[in-house]
């Protein structure tokens, strides 16, 4: 029953932008998005297209793939048309019985919906090309200079890597446990609300005790293990921006002064 | 923070993941009802929680693909929630905080991205953070004080 299904989104490549650094690859993400914000006219989402178009080409992830992530929203995005169109006040070029479609109307709904897209395409990039598990060395390093003010990001990178490794230990224990359940006679697939909340009930409770064995039996074998933290801890792999990592720094440069230019240049 | 809290806040962090993709076909996106949001509520009971939910969520949205703001941001916002639970005296309160504070917060950033109006949004999510974490959560905790401390 949960055999087929896929965890997250991660397509596994060795493209160049598979290969760049985490760090550079979140920092990246953040500041497209930020010019998504910044560009305010239709023309600025040329660079936006540029850029993105460049990285998928390099990255080589199917577009196919990429527009998936659209598919839950499509609801919300023409929600967000709708409600743009008709809501925003200006020059009336089309009425509809008391609804009135005006020209800044139209204009206002473009942009939403070409700002949401490429939200959601830019981020989902992001997850395609990058395991979890690197992800998560990128978060810890982000972090590393907030250690100062007292973010454990040691701490919470090892609990991210610990529950990587255990999800898919625990996916296989609740199919086992609702196959059980299921073979009692219970049913988690009927009834309003509330019993269906308690249906989870028989689910929930040999979950988490299992859970909680597994982690008792690894905070033992850890301490026998002599782990004690982040200090002098070695790596396997490490983290290294690489000349690659410094290309793909200056193209987006590039990129936000091109975007910057569209915003403030007076054409 | 020692080796028990770590393993036991992993392993929490885990079921949330596991919870989020077994049951969530609304886990994720503007119309929110992610049922492992149940386990904010845990914190009350099990100090290990409140990081075993955020690292939860951390990873649940690394999965759900809609980028660095929901990673960063939402799981600030449910560390936040978790915390605040935590410092509740009973379980009803202790519903206020992920309610309110995903409700207020995290339909910011939804409705800013969607252009859709915010009390929307924010009805929308609290809404959903109702069920998840009112209904089924308080459910959680009294099975929860019931069943699983005892067997440990």
């Amino acid at each position: 029953m949960l055999k087929d299904i896929t965890i997250g989104q991660y397509i596994p490549g060795d493209t160049p932008v598979h290969n760049l650094d985490p760090r550079v690859k979140i920092v990246i993400t953040f500041t497209f998005i930020a010019a998504l914000f910044l560009v305010n006219k239709f023309f600025g989402y040329l660079f936006i297209i540029g850029f993105m178009a460049m990285a998928v080409y390099f990255s080589k992830i199917p577009v196919k793939q990429l527009f998936k992530g659209l598919k839950p929203l499509i609801i919300i995005i023409l929600l967000t048309v709708a409600l743009n169109i008709f809501m925003t006040e200006g020059e009336v070029i089309y009425t509809i019985w008391k609804l009135k479609v005006t020209k800044e109307g139209l204009i206002q709904a473009g942009f939403m919906a070409l700002r949401l897209i490429f939200l959601i395409t830019g981020a989902s990039l992001l997850t395609l090309t990058t395991s979890p598990i690197s992800l998560t060395d990128g978060i810890e390093k982000l972090l590393n200079p907030l250690k100062k003010v007292g973010v454990p990001a040691h701490e919470l990178a090892m609990m991210m890597t610990i529950a990587l490794r255990f999800i898919p230990t625990l996916l296989e224990e609740t199919d086992k446990i609702m196959k059980a359940q299921m073979a009692r006679g219970a049913d988690f697939e009927t009834g309003n609300i509330i019993s269906r909340a308690k249906a989870m009930v028989p689910l929930l409770v040999p979950l988490f005790i299992s859970a909680f064995r597994r982690a008792d039996e690894l905070a033992l074998a850890m301490e026998a293990r002599c782990y004690r933290g982040g200090e002098n801890r070695t790596r396997m792999k490490q983290l290294m921006i690489e000349r690659r990592d410094y290309v793909a720094i200056i193209i987006t440069v590039i990129f936000m002064a091109a975007v910057l230019w569209s915003r403030y240049a007076v054409i | 923070m020692n080796t028990k809290y770590l393993a036991k806040s992993s392993l929490l962090a885990a079921v949330y993941v596991v919870l989020t993709i077994v049951l969530g076909d609304f886990s994720y996106g503007p119309v929110q009802f992610r049922i492992a949001e149940a386990l904010v509520l845990l914190p009350l009971v099990e100090p290990s929680a409140i990081m075993g939910v955020t690292v939860g969520c951390i990873i649940a949205n690394i999965f759900g693909g809609y980028g660095p703001i929901d990673i960063f941001g939402g799981s600030a916002v449910t560390l936040l929630a978790a915390y605040l639970t935590s410092k509740m005296p009973n379980k009803i309160l202790g519903a206020i905080p992920p309610i309110a504070l995903n409700g207020l917060i995290v339909s910011i950033w939804v409705s800013k991205f969607s252009g859709l109006p915010y009390l929307l949004v924010a009805a929308n999510i609290a809404l959903g953070e109702f069920f998840a974490a009112g209904v089924l959560g308080i459910l959680l905790v009294s099975v929860y004080s019931k069943y699983i401390k005892t067997s440990r």
